[in-house]
């Protein structure tokens, strides 16, 4: 089981993000290692370049120098990557035509061939995500019909039917009440040790990442740093959350 | 997943079997009763009245009204969801305004565009904007770009047809006028076999982009991330979707609605935006109204068109079905 652990999945060297030289996120290269099985928690103002950092990371948008490495490859066909890589988002478009489960049905998009169908397989792939994330429920509900905290939760288990190792969600729980944060959380640590996934979450609930994530990434300044979630406070990575 | 399952089956079949009363109908039924004896194809009637009225009037108005309502339905649809935008059709883009400028060069300015004169006419205006419009859909992602493009484009070159109009006769005018109106009756047997391959062609390309158009829903970024060729997608379908619009244009006239209507209509017969299903449900439900409206054949196209569409499109808009949220 635990032999797939700590493979290196993601890897950024000298990583400059950003919009441009002049819009970059970052002054000092980001140099980072994701390994399957980690939890890492991406904290940081509003505005702090996060979203950036996750977009680049998984191809959307170009890095502004250095490389970023998806099983030690820089170079990926597009619907390669994404059975790799995916990042997750709760704000963005949403079709008011498509049902909870057709919607999750569309993880299984970078397998499906030129006509786009099903295998029973993909079927029940989607199925499974969609009992991972205690969705029966609702899956034939149609998407504008939820609440922000059900779609988090529909927009989690989609990421979960695109099978991918490395896992990027954008404030995942930015919509979540307590339980339900908790429980993302404890679900994020379950994907990562038994399917042996990298996940990065970026968010704004700084216990959660101290209790439930390995590490803690802190973009702050203009500043990349990494430190264990433990030691994070002690080495002075969270100042900026007391200002 | 079962009752949805019946729903399309059921969806399909009854969408055929009216296709069949309809293409019945068309084919038999109108100012000359027709049946099957009168057509025998092997005895000396071949040459008979009953079976030109058959072979050269009715039968190319049948394919007509089927070729264009796929054409039409499936333009309409893939534009639809390319905007994200349930009110866009084959129209926005212009494509219409330019078919009818090259209509208007021939009739009105005279022209000349070879042997098929009118069609032609209609085929280079609409390739024209079509391309003008591709050029724009190369240089731009924003798709809210290419919209308002398209409908600057159809407001241009409606200027450029008045123009046209002013300076022009009494009988060209009256001609210009009644294309306008559209028609299934202009078809001839030579015409449809390159109306048929326009189709087909256009067919083609926007079923081989289902992929991006079902991921395109939720927008292009969340497309790109499902590892969809986005920019591609988007061509093909450009592409697709002006070839069918055009090709119908050239042939029946600005055939009103379909292309608006008909992916609604689609959409409430089988619940579901999976283009799997709801491209080919558009076609059929598009050959069913262009069926439907092609036995009116003492009023114009576009007048019995519009009587059904314009209630439906009021009914989507009105519900919300089509802009939720």
């Amino acid at each position: 089981m635990s032999d797939f652990l700590n493979t290196m999945l993601l890897k950024c060297e000298n990583l400059v993000l950003g919009y441009g030289h002049e819009r970059a996120v970052v002054s000092t290269p980001v140099n980072f290692e994701l390994n399957a099985g980690d939890v890492v928690a991406l904290l940081g103002e509003n505005g702090s370049g996060k979203s950036t950092f996750l977009k680049t990371l998984c191809g959307l948008l170009p890095p502004v120098s250095g490389n970023v490495l998806l099983l030690g490859k820089s170079e990926w066909a597009a619907r390669e990557r994404a059975r790799f890589i995916t990042l997750v988002r709760m704000s963005g478009v949403t079709c008011d035509r498509m049902t909870v489960r057709e919607f999750v049905s569309l993880g299984r998009t970078p397998y499906a061939g030129i006509f786009d169908g099903r295998s029973k397989d993909d079927e029940r792939i989607v199925d499974e995500a969609i009992a991972l994330l205690d969705l029966e429920n609702f899956a034939s509900r149609w998407l504008t019909e939820l609440s922000d905290g059900e779609r988090s939760r529909v927009y989690l288990a989609q990421a979960v039917a695109q099978q991918v190792k490395v896992l990027l969600l954008d404030e995942p729980n930015a919509f979540l009440d307590i339980p339900r944060s908790r429980k993302l959380f404890t679900l994020l640590q379950k994907l990562a040790k038994e399917r042996g996934m990298g996940i990065l979450v970026s968010t704004h609930s700084v216990e959660y990442a101290e209790k439930y994530c390995g590490q803690i990434m802190v973009i702050a300044d203009k500043q990349v740093r990494v430190a264990n979630a433990k030691n994070a406070r002690a080495e002075g990575l969270l100042k900026w959350t007391e200002d | 997943m079962r009752s949805i399952d019946h729903r399309i089956l059921i969806g399909f079949a009854l969408l055929i079997a009216l296709i069949a009363i309809f293409a019945y109908l068309a084919l038999f039924n109108g100012a000359v009763g027709l049946s099957w004896s009168d057509l025998s194809f092997y005895s000396s009637h071949h040459d008979s009245v009953e079976s030109r009225i058959f072979w050269e009037i009715r039968v190319p108005r049948l394919v007509a009204a089927v070729l264009s309502g796929i054409s039409l339905a499936v333009a309409g649809l893939s534009l639809q969801t390319l905007f994200r935008n349930p009110l866009a059709g084959p129209f926005v883009l212009g494509i219409s305004s330019g078919a009818s400028l090259g209509v208007a060069l021939s009739l009105l300015a005279g022209f000349s565009f070879g042997h098929f004169g009118v069609l032609s006419g209609a085929a280079v205006g609409a390739l024209v904007v079509t391309s003008i419009v591709m050029f724009v859909a190369s240089r731009f992602e924003n798709t809210t770009i290419l919209l308002i493009v398209g409908l600057l484009l159809g407001y241009f070159i409606d200027a450029l047809v008045s123009l046209l109009i002013m300076g022009s006769d009494s009988e060209s005018l009256r001609v210009y006028v009644s294309w306008g109106m559209g028609s299934f009756s202009r078809l001839t047997f030579d015409g449809i076999w390159v109306f048929a391959l326009c189709t087909l062609v256009g067919l083609v390309l926007v079923s081989l982009s289902v992929r991006y158009l079902n991921a395109a829903r939720m927008g292009d970024d969340f497309a790109k991330n499902l590892g969809v060729n986005v920019r591609r997608g988007r061509v093909m379908v450009l592409l697709g979707a002006s070839l069918l619009a055009a090709a119908s244009t050239a042939f029946c006239g600005p055939v009103a609605f379909v292309g608006i209507a008909v992916p609604h209509l689609a959409f409430m017969l089988f619940k579901t935006s999976n283009h799997r299903v709801l491209m080919p449900a558009s076609a059929l439900c598009g050959v069913v109204l262009c069926l439907a409206a092609s036995q009116f054949t003492k009023i114009p196209l576009n007048a019995v068109l519009s009587l059904v569409g314009v209630p439906v499109v009021l009914w989507v808009i009105v519900r919300g079905g089509g802009i939720r949220k």
